[in-house]
C-alpha cells in the first residue's frame, strides 16, 4: 500500500502570536488519542511545538484524507472548530514536506534566520515520538536525515557563523579581544531586559565570574542570583572595575556614569591588561571617549546594530546556497521514498519463490527416503532455496530500476504482482478475451 | 648528489610547499589548506631531519667543523622551537610565520656554505656554531613576535574603528592570543639574541684575537640589542601589552632583516654571504 508524507503547521507568518497560543498544542495527550483514534488513516506521528511554530508530520496511506481529519483533532484538542484553525495552517505533501522539514531543521523557516535552536527542538520532539512507539520507517529515515542536511547546511555554508543578535554579536565580538572567556570576568551595570539577554549568552559563552551592579540593590540581587553572579552597590562600581574584562551597561542613567577620565586609572590598576565595553543603553552611559584608549575597546548600540544589520544580509546570501542543499538532499529521499514502494513487492515476491522451494523441497526428501544422509538434505535445501532467490534476482532488479523513474515504476510493480499474483487475486476467464484469438493453422 | 643533499632539497620543497598550504589557509579562511600546509611542513622536518642525520654519520668531524652544517643544524632547531611554540600556543596561524622562514634561512644556509670560514681551532667552532645558532633561533622568535604583532595592529585597528571582521579578519586569532604570541617570543628571543651576541665575540676574540671590530654589522647588532633589551624590559618588568609592544617587535625584527639582508649580502663585512 503506498504512503504520502504530510505536514501541516501554522508558524510566525502565518499565525499571530495569540492564534499560535491558541493551538499550541503544548498539551498533546487529547490530540495524540484523537489520531490515534483515526485507526489506519494515520501510520505514523510527529509533532513539534515551539513559542513559533506547530508542525504536524503524518505518514499515511495515500487517499485517506488523513490532512482534514488531523486539522479536526488539532482544533478539537484546542477546543476550537476546524474553520478556525483551517485559515491559518498550511499543508505540504511529498516532496514539498520533506522540503520543508528540512528547511525547518537547517533554521530556514526560522524568524532568525539560520538559529540552530530549531534543530534541539526537533531532535526532542523525535525523541517523544519514539518514546511514544508513534514512529516507523519513513519518520525515522525522514528525521535522521533532516539531522544530517542540517549539519550539512551549518558545515558547508555560513549561515550561522555571523551573530544576529546585538547581545551574541558583543559576545561574539568580546571573543576576538579576548579568544577564551573561561577566565574572563564580567559586570552588568543596570539590571534590565538587555542586560538580562546579554548575561545569558556571556554565561554561555563561558564567563569565570558575573558581578551585577543596579541602582536598587534588591534588583541586582535578583539578577545576580540567576546568573550564580555577585550583587555589588552602586556605589562599588568604579572600585571594582579594576577586576572585570568586560562591561555591560544598561541603565537609565540621563548622563555617562562611567568617564575616560576613570578609566585611566583603573588601566594603571589591571597593569593595562584589554577591558571591553558594551555600552547598550541610550542615552549612552559609558564616555564614547575611552575607546581611544589603549586596549579599550567600546562599542555602543549603534556599533552593534550595525554589525547586525551586515550579517542578516549575509545570512540570507547564505541562505540560498543551504536552499540548494536542501533540494539535492530532498530529491535523493524522494528516491529512497519511491523505493520503498517496492519493499512489500520484493518481500512478497522472496517469500513465494521460498515457499515454492520449500514446497518442492520436502516432496524431494520425501522420495529421497529416511536412510538420505544428513550432508545430502542440506545440500539440497541449499539448491532449492538459492535458484528460487536467483530466479528472483533478475525480475527485482528490473523492478528497483524502474522504481527510480518519474511514476516509481508503479505500472511495473503492478504488472508483476499480478504475474506472480502476489495478491491472490483470481484471474477472471474472460481476462484474455481482448487477445486476438490465435490464427489457425 | 648525494642522499643528504637530495634530502635537503626534498626539505626546501616541502616548505615552499607548506608556506602555500599555510598562506591559502589564512586567506580562504578555511582548515584544509593549512592542515596540507601543517603534513607539507611536518615532512620537511622530517627530510630535513634525515639530511642532518645523514651527514653527521657519514663525516662527523667534518660536518662539525662546518658552517654549512651548523647552519642547517640551527635552521632546523629554529625550526623545532616554532614548531613547539605552535602546538603549545594552538596557534596555526604560526604555521604561516614559521613554514616560509624555515624556507628563507634553509635557503640561505645553502648560499652560505660557499662562504670561507676561518673554521676551527677546536673551541672557536662551538662559540661559532653557538652565536650563528642562537642569532637564527631568535631571529625566528623576532619574526614570530613581528608576525604576531603586525596582525594585532591590524586586527586591533579593526576592532577600534569597528570594521566588520570577516573573512581573513574572522580567522584570526584574538588579540589576547596574538599579544601571548608576542609576549613568549620576545621573552624567550631576548636571552637567545644575547648569548648569540656574547658567543659572537667570544668566537671572534679566539679566531682573530679581537672582541669587537667595528665591522657595520657588529655596529647594527648592538643597536638592535639595545632596542631589544628595552623592549625585553618593558615587556617583562613592566608588563607592557598590546599595541606599543607590538611595534617594538616589528621594530625589532625588521632591523634585524634588514641587518642581515642588506648587511650581509651586499656590504663588504667579515660577516658577508656573497
Amino acid at each position: 500500500m503506498q504512503h504520502d508524507i504530510h505536514i501541516l503547521g501554522l508558524n510566525h507568518r502565518t499565525a499571530d502570536v495569540d492564534v499560535r497560543e491558541c493551538f499550541s498544542l503544548k498539551e498533546q495527550v487529547s490530540f495524540e488519542e484523537c489520531v490515534h483514534n483515526l485507526g489506519k488513516s494515520v501510520d505514523e506521528l510527529l509533532v513539534l511545538s515551539t513559542c513559533n511554530r506547530v508542525e504536524i508530520l503524518v505518514v499515511a496511506p495515500l487517499g485517506s484524507g488523513a490532512g482534514e481529519k488531523v486539522i479536526r483533532c488539532w482544533a478539537e484538542s484546542s477546543g476550537r472548530s476546524p474553520s478556525e484553525l483551517a485559515p491559518h495552517v498550511y499543508h505540504r505533501r511529498g516532496l514539498e514536506a520533506v522540503e520543508h522539514l528540512f528547511q525547518v531543521a537547517a533554521g530556514l523557516d526560522s524568524m532568525v534566520l539560520g538559529e540552530p535552536q530549531i534543530l534541539g527542538q526537533l531532535k526532542q520532539a523525535y525523541k517523544n515520538a519514539v518514546d511514544k512507539g508513534q514512529t516507523k520507517v519513513v519518520v525515522n529515515r525522514l528525521l535522521h536525515k533532516a539531522f544530517s542536511t542540517a549539519k550539512r547546511v551549518r558545515t558547508e555554508t555560513g549561515i550561522g557563523t555571523s551573530a544576529v543578535s546585538i547581545s551574541y554579536a558583543a559576545v561574539e565580538l568580546a571573543k576576538h579581544i579576548f579568544g577564551e572567556m573561561a577566565d574572563k570576568k564580567a559586570m552588568l551595570i543596570g539590571a534590565g531586559e538587555m542586560a538580562e539577554l546579554a548575561a545569558t549568552h556571556l554565561v554561555g559563552a563561558g564567563v569565570k565570574s558575573l558581578s551585577v551592579v543596579n541602582r536598587t540593590y534588591s534588583r541586582a540581587e535578583e539578577l545576580a542570583a540567576r546568573f550564580k553572579g555577585r550583587p555589588l552597590a552602586f556605589a562599588e562600581l568604579i572600585d571594582r572595575l579594576p577586576e572585570v574584562d568586560i562591561v555591560i551597561s544598561s541603565t537609565g542613567s540621563p548622563e555617562p556614569i562611567i568617564r575616560a577620565r576613570d578609566i585611566k586609572d583603573v588601566l594603571k590598576k589591571r597593569k593595562y591588561k584589554p577591558m571591553f565595553f558594551i555600552d547598550i543603553a541610550v542615552p549612552r552611559d559609558i564616555d564614547p571617549d575611552i575607546n581611544s584608549l589603549d586596549n579599550v575597546y567600546l562599542y555602543d548600540i549603534d556599533d552593534l546594530k550595525d554589525v547586525v544589520e551586515e550579517n542578516k544580509a549575509q545570512r540570507a546570501t547564505e541562505a540560498e546556497k543551504a536552499r540548494e542543499i536542501i533540494r539535492s538532499e530532498s530529491e535523493k529521499f524522494g528516491l529512497w521514498l519511491k523505493s520503498l514502494d517496492l519493499q512489500p513487492t520484493i518481500v512478497d515476491l522472496l517469500g513465494q519463490g521460498e515457499a515454492l522451494a520449500r514446497k518442492e523441497l520436502r516432496r524431494t526428501l520425501k522420495r529421497l527416503g529416511p536412510d538420505c544422509p544428513q550432508e545430502v538434505q542440506a545440500a539440497v535445501e541449499k539448491l532449492a532455496l538459492s535458484l528460487a532467490h536467483k530466479l528472483y534476482h533478475q525480475p527485482l532488479q528490473f523492478l528497483k530500476r524502474r522504481s527510480q523513474e518519474e511514476d516509481g515504476g508503479e505500472r511495473f510493480l503492478d504488472l508483476a504482482r499480478r504475474m506472480f499474483d502476489l495478491d491472490g487475486e483470481v484471474v477472471p476467464p474472460e481476462a484474455h478475451l481482448d487477445r486476438k484469438p490465435a490464427a489457425k493453422e | 648528489m648525494d642522499s643528504a643533499e637530495l634530502a635537503l632539497y626534498a626539505a626546501l620543497a616541502l616548505y615552499l610547499v607548506g608556506s602555500g598550504g599555510h598562506i591559502c589557509g589564512i586567506f580562504t579562511g578555511k582548515h584544509r589548506p593549512n592542515t596540507f600546509g601543517g603534513i607539507a611542513s611536518g615532512a620537511g622536518f622530517a627530510c630535513h631531519t634525515v639530511s642532518l642525520a645523514l651527514r653527521l654519520f657519514a663525516n662527523p668531524s667534518l660536518a662539525l667543523a662546518s658552517g654549512e652544517f651548523y647552519l642547517s643544524l640551527f635552521s632546523w632547531s629554529l625550526l623545532l622551537v616554532l614548531f613547539v611554540l605552535w602546538v603549545r600556543l594552538k596557534l596555526s596561524f604560526l604555521g604561516l610565520i614559521a613554514t616560509p622562514l624555515a624556507f628563507i634561512i634553509l635557503l640561505g644556509s645553502l648560499s652560505v656554505s660557499s662562504a670561507r670560514l676561518p673554521l676551527p681551532p677546536s673551541l672557536a667552532g662551538l662559540f661559532f656554531g653557538l652565536h650563528i645558532g642562537t642569532l637564527f633561533c631568535s631571529l625566528g622568535l623576532m619574526a614570530m613576535a613581528g608576525a604576531a604583532g603586525a596582525a594585532y595592529i591590524k586586527l586591533e585597528r579593526r576592532i577600534k574603528s569597528k570594521e566588520k571582521l570577516n573573512g581573513v579578519w574572522a580567522a584570526l586569532p584574538s588579540l589576547d592570543k596574538l599579544d601571548n604570541a608576542n609576549r613568549l617570543a620576545v621573552t624567550f628571543g631576548f636571552p637567545l639574541y644575547t648569548l648569540g651576541l656574547l658567543s659572537g665575540f667570544i668566537w671572534a676574540g679566539l679566531t682573530w684575537k679581537r672582541y669587537f671590530s667595528w665591522d657595520p654589522k657588529e655596529i647594527t647588532a648592538v643597536f638592535i640589542w639595545l632596542l631589544f633589551a628595552f623592549l625585553f624590559h618593558q615587556r617583562v618588568a613592566l608588563g607592557w601589552r598590546g599595541r606599543k609592544t607590538a611595534w617594538l617587535a616589528i621594530w625589532v625584527f625588521g632591523l634585524s632583516l634588514a641587518s642581515m639582508l642588506g648587511i650581509n649580502f651586499f656590504v663588504k663585512t667579515h660577516h658577508s654571504f656573497a
